[in-house]
């Protein structure tokens, strides 16, 4: 039930978060924004789910975090990955086209 | 990587939450920011800017909450808001929390007295070497009626020679002396014992040595070793006493030890070796020269290398065996020995008693957790409208389990923490009240130790998770929308609240199981208040003297002394009768046996026969109100000028000459004389009631008295019967005493009740703490059962009101709930009774003049108990009454 559904968004979300920081370090806002980018907006942004992931990624040690100043001079966490980040990136995206394919090819039989 | 990672971000997060939190404040912060700014940017107005995005970004508190949530150490950031709440709703529900607690800390607090008292008695064993290697031996004199005699000194010797089991045997003896010098006269009590007694028991002087075998017997140099005690007070614990000499019983004593701090001779109560003696002498006589029939040796062997104490116990009797056969002095006595361990003997009048009383607390704990699992479901049904709601405001499940299970987790630990407490107070009040049988064992022992704590703790575990079992139970059944749809009234609480009837039931039989238990022992105890030991011990003042040997050698001159003390004693204002005996009931002297023997019986043997023997002076048996049968008491010219004579009791009369006069008969019983012990053979002239003078409940053996003028024993103690108007003071005693000899102590000054009182220490003991549990258990019950009736009519409030409608009358309704009450507590009184024939049992041998099945504890029991049951459910019942239909109905 709802644990089961919110584990997928879970892990959906990292995977997206650790994709968008792999491309550079970002603070919170700059990762938000990125991603309704990247999606085309089929991504919301919802701060009660993204903030406690990215913390949660961080004290698993796969994000590292310190303070820095974003391009308005403001002050900001910026967020990057670590080494241990990028493997978790790598196997969850092999999981995840896994996944994709089988669903797809699931899909698929169905129609034909 | 991952796991260590985590562990540093749960240091941070427990050791710098303040940090932490600012951290996320500044961030949260910053994105707001942002992302006003970006809209700002895009042509928005700034105000507008930002509801937009707090709209979106929803509660600030609610993220941060999300964000906390998924921290390391959030689990026990959590159990701390979940303790905190805990206390807030107990705190909301203080009678219910107070019932809890009050509940566990009392069964627990009983479990943690009794079991230290236990553990310290029972378990613990006596400060020995190899203590389970030592064994006691009696000789049993079935026949004689004597069926734990001490040895005689040629037995000893026996069998010391033939018993391979025993590496070595050892005896005591306790008598008294007076220590002179040096301070005041006192008087001691001292150990007569053999060379070997304290090496065999491996007990090793504190300072100095233990005795010499050369230091025993006839013509040895005269050697102590004190007491610690002793030494301490006498001696202001000087280390360079050791080969001093010192005045004892006027003759001069060389002190060789001072014994251990923790010396405590373990021999049961009816031993008669007082657990702390203040001084230990070797015999200054042979073993060998002693009379066989003179039984006065306390005996303790220990046994050799790889010897089963059943081989012992096995071997002992065979030797016994032969004996019998050997000697004729044992011709009638039914003689056998019998080897016992030395601490199964010391507790066996303990033991039971103890027994019973783990028993009782531990039927009080089960009905504690019975009552507590009560209560919490009484409170769950109570709380079940505000859990519902919760659920339906979305908290798991799993949060309302553990809060929950944290409530019942904070109750069982305030219950431990209070059960200690009270534990600590029970065990203050068991060590103050418990009987001489029980002060053998040093108080200092009985203690809220390690083991005991951690059984309280074990205890207190069972306690707490029954306690949660039932809590959990009931927080994973919610089902919110029924128990919303049905307004608070229905809900499916059929299974629970059958279940507390079955546990209002279980409280209500093992109530009366502890009530009838209790009922038993009152009964009891009644019964041996209402013995008639054969005299009356009130307005008799009692006290002891001793007449140093070196003075008082001579019958004559003890004579001469106690004469003109009971002249004086006689005088005071306020002194009825005065009489001394050598031995006064129930005191812890040795006792003193003769053999006796008369004509008609085969002159080569003395019959086998032993009676308990006491020296009396011509108005004992007037001054305790005895009662003389026949013929006459003693007169003061019964002394060394007149013929031998004695008094003997109607069980030797009947014994010796059955059917015929006693009076005028001829009787052989040892005289102490000049010359010691001799059999002498007197007239009997008078024949008195039985005195029981060594059991409340158990007429021993038959007694024979001797007058004190012709056959004086030392000490010997004095009693006066006082008319109950004026006071004798302790110090008028000791001017009268010290008028005739400034070096006689005066002990033990005690009323004669006094020693009736401790012979009753154990049954009034036994039967207060039973009562008192039972009381308590009682009490829960009823609250047991005012619960269950009390939340049944509020349930039924519908109902009633419409039967009331209806036109149902008042008494009718009242008698409904009554009944229901009266029912519940009848079925859980039969399960009770039914408990209690099978229980009561185990507590034969504690109860005197009652059988386990006494119908009318049994009858008062029941009765008692429907009484309470019907007061319990009789203010419920009048509430159900009190409705008023239209309001019920309205309300609804």
């Amino acid at each position: 039930m709802a644990t089961s559904k919110s584990d997928l968004l879970q892990g959906t979300l990292d995977l997206l978060i650790l994709r968008t920081l792999s491309l550079g370090p970002l603070h919170g806002y700059g990762v938000s924004q990125r991603l309704q980018q990247l999606t085309r907006g089929v991504f919301h942004v919802n701060a009660g789910t993204f903030f406690p992931a990215l913390y949660r990624l961080e004290e698993q040690g796969f994000l590292a975090a310190r303070w820095g100043r974003s391009e308005n001079n403001r002050r900001a966490r910026f967020y990057s990955l670590t080494r241990a980040g990028e493997k978790r990136l790598a196997d969850e995206t092999r999981n995840w086209e896994t996944v994709a394919t089988a669903i797809g090819r699931v899909l698929r039989a169905t129609e034909a | 990587m991952e796991a260590f990672s985590r562990l540093r971000a749960l240091a941070r997060n427990l050791f710098r939450p303040a940090a932490r939190e600012r951290e996320l404040d500044e961030e949260l912060r910053a994105y707001v920011d942002m992302a006003v700014q970006a809209r700002v940017a895009a042509g928005m107005g700034a105000a507008e800017a930002r509801r937009t995005v707090m709209a979106e970004m929803g509660k600030v508190d609610t993220v941060k909450e999300e964000v906390r949530a998924v921290r390391a150490g959030a689990g026990l950031e959590s159990l701390g808001r979940d303790l905190a709440l805990a206390f807030r709703q107990l705190r909301r529900a203080p009678a219910f929390a107070a019932a809890v607690v009050a509940t566990l800390a009392l069964a627990i607090g009983a479990n943690a007295a009794v079991f230290s008292v236990i553990q310290a008695v029972l378990l613990a064993p006596p400060a020995y070497r190899e203590p389970d290697r030592l064994m006691v031996i009696w000789s049993n004199l079935d026949l004689a009626g004597y069926k734990r005699a001490p040895l005689s000194g040629p037995e000893l010797l026996d069998l010391r020679e033939q018993a391979r089991s025993f590496q070595d045997i050892a005896a005591i003896w306790t008598t008294t002396a007076q220590i002179s010098g040096e301070g005041e006269p006192e008087q001691l009590r001292v150990g007569l014992a053999t060379a070997n007694f304290f090496s065999l028991l491996g007990v090793e002087p504190r300072l100095g040595r233990n005795f010499e075998p050369t230091e025993e017997g006839q013509g040895a140099p005269r050697v102590v070793i004190l007491s610690d005690a002793l030494w301490r007070r006498r001696f202001g614990a000087d280390p360079g006493v050791i080969g001093r000499s010192v005045h004892m019983d006027g003759g001069s004593v060389t002190v060789v030890g001072v014994a251990p701090r923790e010396l405590r001779l373990a021999f049961a109560p009816d031993a008669n070796v007082p657990p702390e003696l203040q001084a230990f002498a070797p015999f200054p006589s042979d073993h060998a020269r002693d009379p066989r029939d003179q039984y006065y040796l306390r005996t303790v062997g220990r046994l050799s290398p790889g010897v089963s104490p059943a081989e012992a116990e096995r071997e002992i009797a065979e030797i016994g065996a032969r004996m019998e056969a050997e000697h004729t002095e044992y011709d009638a006595s039914g003689r056998s020995f019998f080897a016992v361990g030395l601490q199964d003997d010391a507790v066996r009048p303990v033991r039971p008693v103890l027994l019973t009383l783990l028993g009782t607390v531990g039927l009080l704990l089960l009905l504690a957790c019975v009552n507590v699992a009560n209560l919490l479901i009484g409170r769950e049904l109570a709380r079940r409208e505000q859990m519902a709601v919760r659920a339906a405001l979305g908290a798991t499940r799993g949060r309302l389990v553990r809060q929950v299970m944290v409530e019942t987790l904070v109750l069982a630990s305030l219950g431990l923490l209070a059960g200690l407490a009270v534990g600590q107070a029970l065990l203050h009040l068991l060590v103050a009240f418990r009987p001489a049988a029980l002060s053998r064992f040093g108080p200092e022992r009985i203690s809220l130790d390690a083991p005991v704590l951690a059984f309280t703790a074990g205890v207190g575990l069972v306690a707490a998770v029954v306690v949660s079992l039932v809590g959990l139970r009931g927080a994973m059944r919610h089902d919110p929308e029924s128990v919303l749809r049905g307004g608070g009234r229905s809900g499916d609480d059929a299974p629970r609240r059958r279940m507390r009837r079955l546990l209002v039931v279980s409280q209500v039989a093992l109530g009366t199981i502890l009530l009838v238990g209790a009922g038993l022992l009152v009964r009891s105890f009644i019964a041996l208040t209402q013995v008639d030991p054969g005299f009356h011990a009130d307005r008799v003042l009692t006290f002891r003297l001793s007449l140093p040997r070196g003075r008082y050698r001579s019958v004559a001159a003890s004579t001469e002394f106690a004469r003109r003390l009971e002249d004086r004693l006689r005088a005071l204002p306020g002194v009825e009768e005065v009489g001394a005996v050598s031995a006064l009931p129930f005191d812890d002297l040795p006792n003193w046996s003769t053999p006796y023997t008369h004509d008609g019986v085969d002159p080569k043997s003395r019959g086998g026969r032993e009676a308990d023997a006491r020296s009396v002076s011509p108005g004992w048996f007037e001054t305790i109100g005895a009662k003389l049968v026949a013929g006459r008491g003693f007169e003061e010219a019964d002394d060394g000028a007149g013929p031998p004579v004695v008094i003997v009791d109607e069980r030797l009369a009947e014994k010796a000459w059955p059917g015929r006069d006693a009076i005028g008969q001829r009787l052989q019983v040892d005289f102490v004389t000049d010359q010691g012990f001799v059999p002498t053979w007197a007239r009997v002239v008078g024949v008195v009631r039985h005195i029981r003078h060594r059991d409340l409940t158990e007429v021993v053996r038959e007694q024979v008295y001797v007058p004190h003028r012709q056959s004086p024993r030392n000490p010997m103690a004095w009693a006066l019967r006082t008319t109950g108007e004026t006071r004798v003071e302790e110090a008028t005693i000791r001017r009268i005493v010290a008028q005739l000899d400034g070096e006689l102590p005066v002990y033990d000054v005690r009323p004669l009740l006094a020693y009736v009182g401790d012979a009753q220490g154990r049954a009034r003991f036994t039967m207060v703490l039973c009562a008192a549990f039972a009381a308590l258990a009682l009490l829960l019950a009823a609250i047991g059962i005012y619960g269950v009736m009390s939340y049944s009519v509020t349930r039924r409030r519908r109902e009633i009101g419409v039967r009331l409608a209806l036109g149902a009358r008042a008494g009718q309704v009242r008698r409904a709930v009554l009944g229901d009450g009266l029912g519940l507590a009848g079925t859980g009184l039969v399960v009770g009774l039914v408990g209690a024939a099978l229980l009561t049992r185990a507590a034969d041998s504690l109860l005197y003049a009652v059988t386990p099945l006494d119908p009318f504890t049994y009858a008062a029991v029941a009765a008692g108990l429907a009484a309470v049951a019907a007061l319990a459910s009789w203010a419920p019942a009048r509430r159900a009454t009190r409705f008023e239909p239209t309001e019920v109905l309205r309300s609804e």
